[in-house]
């Protein structure tokens, strides 16, 4: 026995008495106290264990070495260059345009620099390149859709193919098979210009390419017979000449939808046909419901009952001119 | 060590009302922070009687308190009165041990623990155990008697016990809030410590809390609480006097006495009548003024001399040089200074609560829970930082109110 404890029995003291109560014994606050209490508890301790296990997890990170990660993504040579893409890009092309060194690593690309090679080429509208590690790039391409195509010699180049977008923009056709290009028709009286090397947009094209467009979704029959767009004289009297297979030219006038002017174009072909199988010289849609229409080789009364109203102006040896009324 | 504080609520479970106040305790300073009080039900002369009523009533003071203080209390220091608390001397006396006769500590705790040893009775519990003075060879020693030399060690234990039910009763009733009590505090003893001053304590005082349903007592002798007890009367009483003499309801009564009730007779005029509610609407009506106050002191009087009957031998005019000291709800009662110095034979004031404490919590009816505090911490004190130097805590608790 501890000499200094003594063996006189203490009276039971008030702090003997249990305090604890029953919950039933508890008033409403009370409960939302104890309640309130058990949360705090539990959240006390679910935080203690979720340190707990993010030291762990740290513990075995450090212990298997803090720089393994990156460093086997700096170490491991680029596997794979994914391609995602809109238009007819070939991941072929990409590979050879990104031009990456041989065991190049994703950590060492600069990828600024990468998206713009990618970029120099215009039928590259929007490109992003991403590392998935380990060891593959991601590219992903918007790309500009040809509306037309043109043969260009630049400097002492031989002559070559171009498409044109939307935007004027001019570029190689990549991926693109003779078929598709084939399909388009051929810009004529178009002068292609550099700055700082680059070819500069073709002025106008949007125009071109709304009327391309149009034709092509309301009178496709009409379209597949154009063969060449000539925007010469489109700066100067906002006309643009077609040549097609059987009309040497129709002219469109910027200053109207292109959408009447179609159809102008449509019924007029279908009228004439059936009266008459004389060829075209030219057929004028630019100066509004009446067109005239010039006949090649024509001799005999111009076709005066085409269309709803007609009447013939004056006829040569060679050519006859005719005016067309339309009602639209 | 965590900074943060301990918010601490004094509680008090009066006959009239609950009374708690939260104080935000750092470790060196307190500082009051919230307030909550309610009307009391279910309990009479300081007894819980109806578990229920008393647990709202207590637990709508304690949220009161919290949303005042703005924050969760951690603990209670509780208040304890009743008639079933009573208290006796005991003492014990050892031969010193040592050969040099030089006391050490074992002989100190040996006769404490002697002196703390009796045995109560079943179902007791021991609420305080108050130390009277050490004593060497008959000499007083005032403080711990360590490394003094002498033969005989005596020292005696006011021991202030309850009945172990009625003391659940309360501490359920804190429990059922979710609250741990930490310290249990004689009503009487939280009261005179605050409305006392040190040096009366030494020089013998006598504090009343005259409450609604118990009048609590303490007298002090040489710094140090000698005797306490508990009457089961108080300011209810002469309402119900008030009551049966007038045939008056209980709210009637009490209106009266708030208003006209006196702890002795001024009036001389028998036909001094004065109005139960004095707006002539009906029902209202006059009573005789005479009456009123003599009603009123003679309860007063009555109950005043059963304090002196119950302190028997303990009190005499000679070892309370410093008077009595009056506090509680019902020490508002006008003239009851006058009549106590009657009673007691001494000079008897009302107890002022000190200047530190602020405006707005002086109030005789607040100073037990205020009290609470201040023993309550008293002895936390003593038990964290036992060499911490005198006055440290005053000196905080004065700050402390004077911020508040």
């Amino acid at each position: 026995m501890n000499p200094t404890e003594t063996n006189v029995p203490l009276s039971r003291s008030w702090k003997d008495i249990p305090q604890q109560v029953k919950p039933r014994a508890m008033s409403s606050g009370g409960r939302r106290r104890m309640r309130f209490g058990l949360a705090k508890t539990v959240g006390a301790i679910a935080l203690l264990g979720l340190l707990a296990w993010g030291g762990v997890s740290l513990a075995v990170v450090l212990q298997q070495g803090p720089k393994r990660v990156p460093g086997q993504a700096e170490a491991a040579p680029i596997r794979d260059i994914v391609l995602a893409t809109d238009g007819a890009i070939n991941r072929e092309w990409v590979v050879r345009t990104l031009g990456l060194p041989k065991n190049a690593t994703l950590i060492s690309l600069d990828l600024y620099q990468l998206r713009a090679r990618l970029l120099a080429s215009g039928q590259v509208l929007s490109a992003s390149l991403t590392r998935n590690f380990p060891a593959t790039l991601t590219v992903s391409l918007t790309e500009r859709l040809p509306v037309a195509r043109l043969m260009a010699q630049l400097g002492t180049e031989p002559p070559h193919l171009l498409l044109a977008a939307r935007d004027g923009v001019v570029f190689e056709g990549i991926g693109y098979d003779e078929s598709t290009t084939a399909a388009l028709p051929w810009l004529e009286g178009v002068q292609l210009t550099r700055k700082d090397g680059v070819l500069q947009p073709i002025p106008g094209m949007a125009t071109v390419a709304d009327l391309l467009s149009k034709g092509r979704i309301e009178a496709e029959h009409l379209y597949r017979t154009w063969q060449v767009v000539s925007l010469a004289r489109l700066a100067t009297d906002g006309e643009i000449e077609v040549k097609t297979a059987e009309v040497p030219r129709i002219i469109f006038g910027t200053r109207e939808s292109f959408f009447p002017q179609l159809a102008r174009l449509d019924l007029l072909l279908d009228t004439v046909r059936a009266q008459s199988a004389a060829p075209f010289k030219e057929i004028n849609l630019a100066i509004g419901a009446t067109v005239p229409v010039a006949f090649d080789g024509l001799t005999a009364a111009a076709p005066a009952t085409a269309g709803k109203s007609s009447s013939a102006k004056s006829s040569s040896p060679r050519s006859t001119n005719v005016q067309f009324k339309t009602k639209l | 060590m965590s900074n943060r504080p301990t918010f601490i609520a004094a509680v008090e479970i009066g006959t009239s009302k609950v009374t708690v106040f939260v104080g935000e305790y750092n470790g060196r300073e307190l500082a009051i922070i919230g307030h909550g009080e309610c009307t009391s039900r279910g309990v009479i002369k300081g007894s819980v009687v109806d578990y229920k009523a008393a647990s709202e009533c207590t637990h709508s003071a304690l949220e009161q308190a919290e949303r005042d203080a703005g924050e969760r209390i951690d603990c209670v220091f509780l208040a304890q009165t009743g008639a079933h608390l009573e208290g006796f001397y005991n003492e014990a006396a050892v031969n010193v041990k040592a050969a040099d006769n030089m006391i050490d500590r074992n002989d100190i705790r040996m006769v404490s623990d002697l002196a703390k040893s009796k045995e109560l009775p079943a179902g007791r519990a021991v609420v305080h155990h108050i130390r009277r003075p050490f004593r060497v060879d008959g000499r007083l020693v005032p403080s711990a008697p360590e490394n003094l030399v002498g033969q005989k060690l005596e020292v005696g234990y006011w021991t202030v016990h309850g009945q172990e039910q009625r003391i659940a009763d309360n501490i359920h009733v804190i429990r059922g809030f979710n609250l741990e009590v930490r310290d249990l505090v004689l009503s009487s003893l939280a009261s005179g410590h605050m409305v006392t001053m040190p040096e009366e304590r030494q020089h013998g005082v006598l504090a009343i809390d005259l409450g609604a349903g118990t009048t609590d007592f303490a007298l002090y002798r040489d710094g140090v609480a000698h005797t306490t007890g508990v009457v089961p009367v108080g300011g209810a009483h002469f309402t119900n006097d008030l009551s049966i003499g007038l045939r008056l309801t209980e709210n009637q009564a009490e209106k009266l006495k708030l208003r006209f009730g006196r702890a002795n007779v001024q009036c001389r005029d028998k036909n001094d009548k004065v109005w139960l509610d004095g707006n002539f609407a009906i029902g209202d009506r006059q009573f005789s003024r005479l009456a009123i106050e003599q009603i009123t002191a003679a309860r007063a009087r009555e109950l005043l001399e059963v304090v002196k009957k119950k302190l028997g031998g303990a009190f005499t005019p000679e070892t309370c040089a410093a008077g009595v000291v009056l506090t509680g709800g019902t020490a508002k009662l006008a003239g009851l200074a006058e009549t106590a110095a009657q009673v007691f034979g001494v000079p008897a004031r009302l107890g002022e609560t000190p200047s530190w404490v602020a405006e707005n919590l002086r109030d005789p009816g607040s100073n037990t829970a205020l009290g609470l505090l201040y023993w309550g911490l008293s002895g936390q004190n003593e038990r964290q930082a036992p060499a911490r130097r005198s006055g440290g805590l005053l000196s905080g608790f004065k700050r402390l109110f004077a911020s508040s």
